[in-house]
């Protein structure tokens, strides 16, 4: 069985009622907000969106955490590196390196951005089952012209399906390796690199071995990645105009922050 | 020198909405020199409760004590050698040796001392010592499950537990896989088997564990379960307790096929078996 980590949390919230393509929408709404953040003002008016769609969901501050917090290590480092590599009016030295001012405002902004970008990924995945999502993206993708590139969208959401549908097998298989592990003695403080080691070999071996399974089971069954219909009948309601609406425009209130500051 | 669980409740994802109840109100204990089998349908929690043998798992309430030490105390994993489904996948080192002197090594154990554990536990699953310096990916599934278990034993746990041991294992490997637990268990160590199959494991355990919805709905030995009235018995035992029940002299403790044929021939025509 897996944890929480990035998974669909069954309920019956205004968000779960969404069509999944709003929810999608509104996700890239807020990735350009994000990415686009500054200063601190706008840092807070997305946390401020974040919570009334957190309140707005069923979602749990559990589940939100427990997307976030396996990432730590990536985040942590994601600091770290802005903050000894950014040139600027040095603070503190440590180990001969420099920290300055400008590296700690910009390893904080960055790693900020990340947070957020995991939190409102985990409202989108705790609110929606992965297969809608993947068909969602699907009909979202549908006009536009990327069968010049040789795809299709059906075939970019076939991939999507199938990487969303193995990231709890493979988080299954990773506690299963880690408590076996463990059982062997497994000390990640003592031996972090010999802890690495041990869990990344057969982790790798296990995915390959899924990787090889499915291929198998899709050319037995004659897999030709033409177009199929989908079971899921997507209804884009009345509420969705609504939520996208009021969405959107708050989206290019924070859009405009920084310029409307400037009158 | 036992584990001694009492009153052990446990659940997943605890106050969360996928809260999830595993464990109710367990209390069972295992001695030291046990051959012990825990069984019950799948997801009735049997993995769950092995979990918390060796402090892979901490109850929510109730206590987990090995030699009394409880497990949320201290570290008690050298003494507890857990094995768990498809063990083969856990391997991971560039040689036999460099993996099965994994366990031992991060129990602190050095030098010629881990050389001859390493040793000792390649022996008792019968693996050549020429294959020590072998890649384990390099040998055969079979051989990187014996490998997988000489990875578990070479730390020389006092308890020994092993999940669904049996799952796809053909008839004869099963065999030498309960000899070679039989072997272990006549040396002290306790063996603790896992599986939802009941007739291979039952003839070799001192005691049962039947669990159901995470809770223990039955403990004694395995005569005591043949003769209980109201337990899911498995077809052969059942066909002849049914016999025995009707007034038929045979033996019901039995698994085998061929022994429960022996006895119903017997009965049918008692002169003819006699001369074969
Ligand atoms: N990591 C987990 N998270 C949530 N629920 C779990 C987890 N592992 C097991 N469960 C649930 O706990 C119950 C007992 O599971 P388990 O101990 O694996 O049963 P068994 O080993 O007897 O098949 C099952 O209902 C299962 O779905
Ligand atoms: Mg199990």
């Amino acid at each position: 069985m897996t944890g929480m980590f990035f998974s669909y949390i069954p309920g019956n919230s205004l968000l779960h009622r969404l069509d999944p393509r709003s929810k999608i929408i509104g996700i890239m709404l807020a990735s350009i907000l994000i990415f686009r953040a500054m200063s601190v003002y706008e840092m807070l008016a997305i946390g401020v969106v974040f919570s009334i769609l957190f309140l707005l969901s069923s979602t749990t501050v559990k589940a939100v955490y427990s997307s976030v917090y396996p990432m730590r290590i990536i985040l942590i480092f994601i600091f770290t590196i802005h903050l000894f590599f950014t040139e600027g009016s040095s603070i503190l030295s440590v180990f001969g390196m420099n920290i300055s001012y400008e590296g700690l405002l910009k390893g904080s902004t960055v790693t900020l951005r990340f947070i957020y970008l995991l939190m409102f990924a985990s409202l989108l995945t705790s609110s929606t089952p992965s297969s809608l999502i993947t068909v969602g993206i699907e009909r979202l993708l549908r006009p536009f012209p990327l069968k010049v590139l040789g795809i299709s969208s059906f075939d970019l959401a076939a991939m999507m399906s199938m990487s969303l549908y193995f990231v709890p097998l493979l988080h299954g298989s990773f506690n299963d390796l880690k408590d076996a592990q463990l059982s062997r003695g497994l000390d990640m403080k003592r031996h972090p690199f010999k802890a690495m080691y041990s869990l990344t070999v057969p982790m790798i071996r296990v995915a390959f071995r899924m990787a090889d399974d499915l291929a198998m089971s899709m050319e037995s069954r004659c897999y030709q990645g033409v177009h199929r219909t989908s079971i899921f009948d997507l209804r884009f309601g009345r509420m969705d105009f609504l939520c996208i609406s009021i969405f959107g425009l708050l989206s290019a209130i924070i859009f405009f922050m920084p310029v409307l500051q400037d009158f | 020198m036992s584990i001694d669980i009492k009153n052990l409740i446990f659940s997943y994802n605890r106050s969360t909405s996928l809260e999830k109840h595993a464990l109710n109100d367990v209390s069972l204990s295992i001695k030291k020199g046990d051959f012990v089998l825990i069984s019950g349908e799948v997801g009735s929690g049997k993995s769950t409760l092995i979990k918390h043998m060796n402090g892979l798992l901490k109850p929510c309430s109730g206590s987990v004590e090995v030699d009394g030490i409880p497990t949320h105390k201290k570290d008690i994993r050298s003494k507890v050698g857990m094995l768990f489904q498809f063990p083969q996948k856990q391997l991971f080192g560039k040689t036999v040796d460099e993996d099965i002197s994994f366990g031992p090594a991060n129990f602190g154990i050095k030098g010629n001392q881990l050389k001859k554990q390493v040793h000792e536990a390649m022996d008792l699953m019968f693996l050549d010592e020429s294959i020590a310096s072998v890649s384990p990916f390099d040998l055969s599934g079979g051989q990187m499950r014996l490998v997988a278990m000489a990875g578990v034993l070479a730390s020389k746990p006092d308890y020994l537990i092993l999940d669904e041991p049996a799952s796809g294992l053909d008839a004869k490997n099963r065999k030498i896989l309960f000899s070679i637990l039989k072997k272990l268990n006549s040396k002290g160590i306790s063996i603790i088997v896992v599986s939802h199959q009941i007739s291979d494991v039952l003839p070799l355990v001192d005691r049962l564990f039947l669990i159901d919805s995470g809770k223990i709905v039955f403990k004694g030995s395995p005569d005591e379960y043949l003769r209980s009235t109201n337990l899911y018995l498995p077809d052969i035992p059942w066909i002849m307790k049914e016999l025995h029940d009707r007034g038929f002299d045979v033996k019901f403790d039995i698994f085998d096929i061929d022994e429960a044929f022996y006895e119903v021939s017997s009965l049918l025509n008692p002169q003819k078996v006699d001369e074969q």
